[in-house]
């Protein structure tokens, strides 16, 4: 498909449990400021449309998107929001400039989960209002039982979990941008067999990617091949609770855009809010039998935090930085939008 | 360069209801069943679902387009739910064209939902967080404050009065009697009805308002050659445009909607339109308000500024006038489930190109309109321009019913009370915003009686709120500066009722103030010590502080501003205790 598309500049502050005395308008002008630079463009002439990922009730605002243009250099400018993770903005990203309307796009995600006193009480309203919330279930026990029943289809045991937190969080150790390296203090059950050692905590931050058409690339380019996104149902009566049937979709889309088979990937930064979900995702990709050491090298979630809606562009960020340096030639960034979503995304990166 | 030509190939609509017994779910479907019915298309030769709707609030569900997407077709396939506040509905087409135009898809289903009646007491409550969370909502402002001081700007700008405007009304609302869809048409309303509607927040009257309403529309789109083994009446999306304007709405001349030109150009530059007046043969305006028809067209450069209210009062904007606006009867005659409302603009368009607009069917053969959607703080356009091949093929007959227009059932407010099963949850979620380093700053200033303000060296601004960046330069902001807290009343308004509309006995005075020596005006705030007969924009006034020892850090730490000139001053009525 042409033109190419090129990850032209990254940007990223915060990835920390607070961000105290900083406002998200300042963190998103830090993270932008710096997206901008690495790029080598200038926002208010040079950027021709702007991607925001959020959803309001993270944000405590409706119409949260009246908020965004100021602090990202998008005054008057086409700018739209996705109510999604920020690897489906990626992908409207891509879309935007294959479409021909835009030749560089900025994408921006952020978190300021620290603001928000009450998570559990906003995930509940993501559950059907008539047939689940009455239940006074809390939204992340669907993980739990989503992970038994993962594990009894699938053969794998609590054990393979528990070594993807391990293994992430020491991966973790070595990321300077990453916070959670440690091993929890203690490994409590939470919602059996689900336990806080695999469990990603929440982080404030910001995350903010430059794409440009390939006549706008830079030597610091990384091709975005493939995108692809999809979501199985959404009601928790109808899906399939052994597979991460979306992210299965989603790959298939953005493999067969990019020209690449599971077998040439050599990076992969997949989503793992929950340890089992980094497993599952890889079986529905085909990337089960990648080396493990090269799955989620930035720590991932577990190790670099939970990022809500900034959770695919923190996957971008790392897999574009492994592939910068040379740490790698074919990368699949893959986003989840967690409990009790069925959204995936995925795209398929390509070094120089 | 552009990509693939894009085509609309069917659309269909539900009723616009007040209050609707379906799920927000099952409108979504309603309207998919619809638009795939009237295109003759199953599922299964959809590739992917572009979907919208506006707050969650309404639905009282969080990641509203996932809980959506099932109704809305999109098990198994992609979705994504964009999203621009009022604005969304157009969107959804452009979010649609640009699917299809970059070639991820070549068929897509749009879908915009809106359920407002499950939002208790009142849908206006899904609005009170539209508001900044630090310097505005403490001052309890709601969404009719901000239109009321709009218009009464936009009229204090070009010397206009309400009976200029509320013709705009009349014309929709008439419109709406011809289509089976709407919640509001009424064939005999005058001008006079207008007038001697209840007044909400003036110059607001409850007639220059569109209905709180559910509701879902979709129309289906498709690639070249798709669209062409599709039908044989492709309505080509030739031109898309989108702007958002800064957040600082109180920083903005609210006269005039710049973000709405810049929209309208980038579709115009698209489709090839060069003289709009001449090119534009019928346009969907987006009407939530009847002064937001005339304001949006002039913003879509359709008239000149301010010279709207005259051409609709001639008739130039009716159904059989030079350039009808709102055939449909828009939001106002129709209904306003805000997304849906936009997107049934787009509908219109297609029904009107292909000549199947039924009674409402404008004369002759036009061959390109125009749909906008406007939303946000006052801030985002979103512009679609649409047109037919020249002497192409349209529908045989245009006596032709607008596609099936199908559910949902209405309730009434008693049923709906009695309803079994109605589930009644509080959000009850609490947030502790930080306010940053420059609104910090700005808080403790109105503590210690100061308004302090950032400057940009680059363009030479003094920012009132202070950011840590210039907007416009996109740079830090260099240095504080401390400002008198005296200004000018730009614009204001007089709030009868609350924002569940219940009336007030005493009149709330909001006003947007500009700070001497801000740059670009100055911020929300209320009058007091003034009788609402005594307010005039551009009045002189002076910030009126809490007592030291009741100050927290907050903008209520300016309890009101009031007239400079004590003559125009009038006791106080509110109890709270001041010091000058």
């Amino acid at each position: 498909m042409s033109p190419r598309i090129g990850l032209t500049g990254l940007g990223w502050t915060g990835f920390t449990p607070t961000t105290a005395g900083r406002s998200y308008k300042e963190l998103m002008f830090e993270a932008a400021a710096a997206a901008y630079l690495d790029a080598g463009v200038d926002p208010r002439t040079d950027v021709d449309s702007f991607v925001c990922a959020s959803e309001d009730l993270e944000e405590g605002t409706s119409i949260f998107d009246e908020y965004v243009p100021d602090q990202i250099g998008a005054v008057q400018r086409p700018v739209h929001t996705v109510a999604s993770d920020g690897l489906f903005a990626l992908a409207t990203g891509v879309m935007l400039i294959r479409s021909g309307v835009a030749r560089t796009v900025a994408v921006e995600a952020h978190s300021k989960a620290s603001d928000l006193l009450t998570q559990g009480r906003v995930d509940a309203f993501a559950l059907d209002p008539v047939l689940n919330r009455p239940l006074g279930v809390p939204a992340l026990a669907l993980a739990g039982l989503e992970m038994r029943r993962y594990l009894d289809a699938s053969g794998r045991d609590a054990k393979e979990c528990a070594e993807v937190a391990d293994r992430n969080r020491e991966h973790a150790r070595s990321n300077p941008r990453a916070s959670l390296g440690d091993p929890e203090e203690a490994d409590v059950p939470t919602f059996d067999p689900l336990t806080t050692h695999q469990t990603a905590r929440s982080v404030d931050g910001c995350v903010v990617i430059v794409l440009a058409a390939e006549e706008r690339s830079n030597p610091k380019t990384v091709w975005v091949d493939g995108v692809g996104w999809s979501q199985d149902a959404p009601s928790v009566e109808s899906r399939d609770w052994a597979k991460a049937v979306a992210a299965a979709n989603a790959a298939a889309t953005a493999f067969a855009q990019a020209g690449v088979d599971p077998g040439d990937v050599d990076v992969a930064e997949v989503d793992d809010t929950f340890a089992y979900k980094q497993l599952q995702h890889l079986d529905a990709m085909g990337l089960e039998r990648m080396d493990p050491d090269r799955v989620n090298r930035s720590g991932g979630a577990l190790g670099e935090g939970y990022l809500h809606e900034a959770n695919g562009l923190a996957r971008t960020l790392a897999a574009v930085e492994q592939l910068r340096a040379g740490d790698g030639r074919a990368a699949v960034v893959q986003s989840w939008r967690g409990v009790p979503s069925t959204s995936a995304a995925v795209a398929v990166l390509r070094s120089a | 360069m552009t990509g693939r030509r894009v085509a609309v190939v069917g659309a269909g609509m539900t009723r616009f209801v007040r209050r609707a017994q379906e799920t927000g779910k099952e409108l979504a479907f309603q309207a998919s069943r619809a638009a795939l019915n009237a295109a003759e298309m199953t599922l299964d030769q959809i590739d992917a679902v572009c979907l919208t709707s506006a707050p969650d609030a309404f639905d009282g569900v969080h990641r509203k387009g996932d809980y959506l997407a099932d109704g809305a077709g999109a098990w198994g396939k992609p979705y994504i739910r964009t999203y621009v506040g009022g604005g969304s509905g157009v969107f959804t087409a452009i979010q649609g064209w640009y699917t299809v135009a970059s070639g991820q898809a070549d068929v897509v289903l749009c879908v915009a939902e809106e359920k407002m009646s499950s939002c208790q007491p009142h849908p206006q409550g899904a609005f009170l967080t539209i508001f900044d969370n630090i310097l505005e909502r403490p001052l309890g402002p709601n969404l009719l404050w901000i239109f009321a001081l709009e218009m009464n700007r936009y009229m204090n700008r070009y010397g206009l009065e309400k009976r200029d405007i509320a013709s705009v009304a009349v014309k929709n609302k008439r419109n709406a009697a011809d289509h089976p869809a709407a919640l509001l048409g009424q064939a005999d309303i005058s001008v006079e009805d207008v007038l001697a509607s209840e007044v909400l927040a003036w110059p607001v009257q409850r007639l220059d308002v569109s209905p709180i309403s559910d509701g879902a529309a979709a129309v289906i789109m498709a690639s070249e050659d798709a669209a062409r083994r599709l039908t044989d009446r492709p309505v080509w999306v030739d031109g898309v445009g989108w702007n958002l304007d800064t957040t600082y709405w109180t920083n903005r001349d609210l006269s005039y909607p710049e973000y709405v030109e810049h929209a309208a150009r980038m579709a115009y530059d698209m489709a090839g339109v060069t003289e709009p007046r001449k090119q534009i043969h019928v346009a969907e305006p987006y009407d939530p308000f009847d002064y937001k028809e005339l304001h949006h067209l002039e913003g879509l450069l359709l008239f000149d500024k301010g010279k709207a209210p005259e051409a609709a009062a001639d008739g130039v904007t009716a159904r059989d006038g030079d350039l009808p606006c709102c055939p449909s009867g828009g939001l106002l005659g129709v209904g306003n489930p805000i997304a849906a409302a936009g997107l049934m603009k787009i509908a219109e368009l297609f029904w009107q190109l292909r000549g199947e607009a039924g009674a409402r069917q404008v004369p002759g053969t036009p061959e390109r309109g125009v749909a906008q959607a406007w939303g946000d703080l006052m801030q985002v356009g979103t512009v679609v321009v649409m047109g037919v091949d020249p002497n192409g093929h349209r529908s045989a007959s245009t006596a032709t019913e607008p596609a099936e227009t199908i559910g949902p059932t209405p309730l009434s407010d008693g049923e709906f009370r009695s309803a079994s099963g109605a589930v009644d949850t509080p959000l009850d979620v609490r947030f502790a915003w930080d306010p940053g380093s420059a609104v910090g700053a700005f808080l403790d200033g109105l503590r210690d009686g100061r308004i302090l303000a950032t400057t940009c060296a680059s363009c030479g601004r003094t920012l009132v709120p202070p950011r840590a960046f210039c907007e416009r330069c996109f740079r830090a902001t260099d240095a504080w500066t401390s400002l008198e807290a005296v200004g000018t009343v730009e614009t204001f308004s007089i709030c009868h009722v609350t924002w569940d509309m219940h009336p007030l006995e005493e009149p709330e005075l909001p006003a947007v103030i500009r700070i001497d020596g801000a740059s670009d005006g100055g911020f929300l705030h209320k009058l007091g010590e003034v009788g609402p007969d005594d307010v005039r924009i551009g009045m002189r006034v002076e910030a009126v502080w809490r007592p030291m020892e009741d100050r927290d850090g907050s903008i209520l730490d300016i309890a009101y501003f009031r007239p400079a000139d004590p003559g125009v001053r009038r006791e106080l009525v509110a109890t709270t205790e001041v010091t000058a």
